[in-house]
């Protein structure tokens, strides 16, 4: 899911980085300068990077009812599809990493034999009772879809590596095949963030925050990117510029996906310090945004419409 | 719709209560060193401009035009540009600046909004702008889909509080408020 396309690829290499390498990020914007203004955040809370960055319901009343009214809500039914199959890729890409240290490449038969026999799924009965039969049943054979599509690409991706390095080890064939760290966890608290983030993916060869997203293409999902590249910034002190957002969805039995790489422009540091200071704002007064345009999915809507 | 300035995003960015200052509750401004330096330097770098080639801006031949009278009835936006230049039927928006350190964020949303301004004039898109920092050389700056839309974004939010006569936040940073021509006026400054 996160391996670049040869179109993506030239795209990244011919237009994105030249264009990120040469575009001057204003110094103030940058995570490492996460201690002045206007990175240095106002008030002492705490805010999970999704609650920063999400804004599906428009006055953002949601996080007023989780943060001050303090009402858990449950997950809907693309919530809980999502998680499963961001868990399910980061199950496929840590099996194949464990399998390549495991088996060594002299034994690269097995590993790709191994990847071949589809991933155990029994960890989706935990959702059953939160979700309908039917939506079960298509959660079931949706997961099988990705998992087999990412082992595959996997393989391939091992493949390749092997028929260019012939005295390859095993690290190198890791690091070259499955080229990023999932779940990458960040420690937030420069921004008012939470201690414990996490980055779906995150890529060492060029410096580039992927994010996986299942579901409609939003303008506000580029604050997730730019969110953690701030983070980064400000742990590691060297420049992020550059954003994924890996889209996927399904057309019948079909997968697709596309992706949108962006570069983390000075606009979308300002829009994410702007969310965050409005919202905490929010939070810390007390302030009740009131009703927006409600969504039919959202986990709130019984408790603003009742 | 009502006409702002492009000033007033450069002001609005540095800090919104000049905005509030100017349009809201419009008080007799000080004329502070810092403004009699920018006019006086301005008037130099305007003559040594005329004479230089376009090296700087790696290109080979063009045409200036200098102080030209901008306005766009779409954008409800008017300004004055420094400098553009005509080169290779495109055309770049420059602005001169005076400052020790490189242009600032409020700089680059000026530039935008007078490429944009340019792009209404002359009916064709402006792909790069450049700030010209103290007459030592010329920072390009590419004039983005984003950066359209923030500037878009930061008239909306003129026009709101104006409209609203909205008295907003001073500057997060107190360093600003330092050489502010309107320090006297904004009470809550410590």
């Amino acid at each position: 899911m996160y391996f670049l396309t040869d179109e993506e690829r030239k795209q990244l290499l011919k237009g994105f980085l030249p264009r990120s390498r040469q575009m001057e990020i204003a110094e103030e914007l940058r995570g490492w300068n996460w201690h002045q203004p206007p990175l240095a955040p106002v008030y002492d809370i705490r805010m999970a990077l999704y609650e920063v960055a999400n804004s599906y319901c428009k006055t953002n009343r949601d996080l007023y009812l989780r943060k001050i009214d303090r009402i858990k809500s449950k997950p809907n039914s693309a919530m809980i599809r999502g998680k499963v199959f961001h868990d399910i890729l980061v199950r496929v890409l840590v099996r194949a990493k464990r399998l390549i240290y495991e088996k060594g490449v002299g034994n690269f038969q097995e590993i790709l034999e191994q990847l071949n026999t589809p991933l155990d799924l029994s960890f989706l009965t935990e959702y059953q009772s939160q979700l309908k039969e039917d939506e079960f049943i298509e959660l079931k054979k949706k997961a099988a879809t990705v998992a087999a599509f990412e082992n595959a690409r996997v393989a391939a991706r091992i493949q390749e590596i092997l028929v260019k390095q012939p005295y390859i080890a095993e690290d190198s064939l890791a690091a070259l095949a499955i080229p990023v760290v999932v779940e990458q966890k960040l420690d937030g608290t420069f921004f008012g963030l939470s201690a414990n983030l996490s980055a779906d993916a995150y890529t060492f060869s060029e410096p580039m925050v992927l994010d996986l997203k299942f579901g409609e293409q939003k303008k506000f999902h580029r604050l997730t990117t730019t969110g953690y590249a701030l983070v980064m910034e400000a742990i590691y002190e060297f420049p992020i510029n550059i954003g994924c957002l890996v889209y996927a969805e399904f057309k019948g039995d079909r997968l697709v996906v596309k992706k949108d790489i962006h570069i983390i422009d000075d606009e979308l540091r300002q829009w994410f310090i702007e969310e965050r200071d409005e919202k905490m704002r929010m939070i810390y007064e007390e302030i009740d945004p009131g009703l927006g345009q409600c969504y039919d999915y959202c986990p709130y809507i019984l408790q603003c419409r009742g | 719709m009502f006409k702002l300035r492009v000033t007033d995003i450069k002001q609005y960015m540095y800090c919104p209560r000049i905005v509030y200052f100017t349009y809201v509750c419009p008080v007799q401004k000080k004329v502070t060193r810092k403004m009699q330096y920018g006019q006086e330097a301005h008037l130099e770098l305007d003559r040594l401009e005329k004479r230089r080639t376009f090296k700087r801006y790696n290109f080979k031949e063009g045409e200036r035009k200098f102080h030209a009278s901008l306005y766009s009835p779409r954008l409800g936006l008017e300004g004055k540009l420094d400098m553009h230049i005509v080169a290779g039927g495109e055309i770049f928006p420059v602005e001169f600046k005076h400052s020790s350190q490189g242009p600032s964020l409020n700089h680059k949303y000026q530039l935008i909004a007078y490429a944009m301004l340019l792009e209404d004039t002359y009916n064709k898109p402006v792909r790069y702008g450049f700030i010209y920092v103290d007459s030592e050389k010329a920072i390009p700056v590419e004039v983005t889909p984003n950066a359209r839309v923030y500037v878009k974004e930061t008239l909306e939010k003129i026009r709101l509080l104006v409209s609203k006569e909205l008295m907003p936040n001073k500057a997060g940073e107190k360093g600003k408020c330092v050489d502010c021509e309107y320090r006297n006026f904004c009470a809550d400054v410590r």
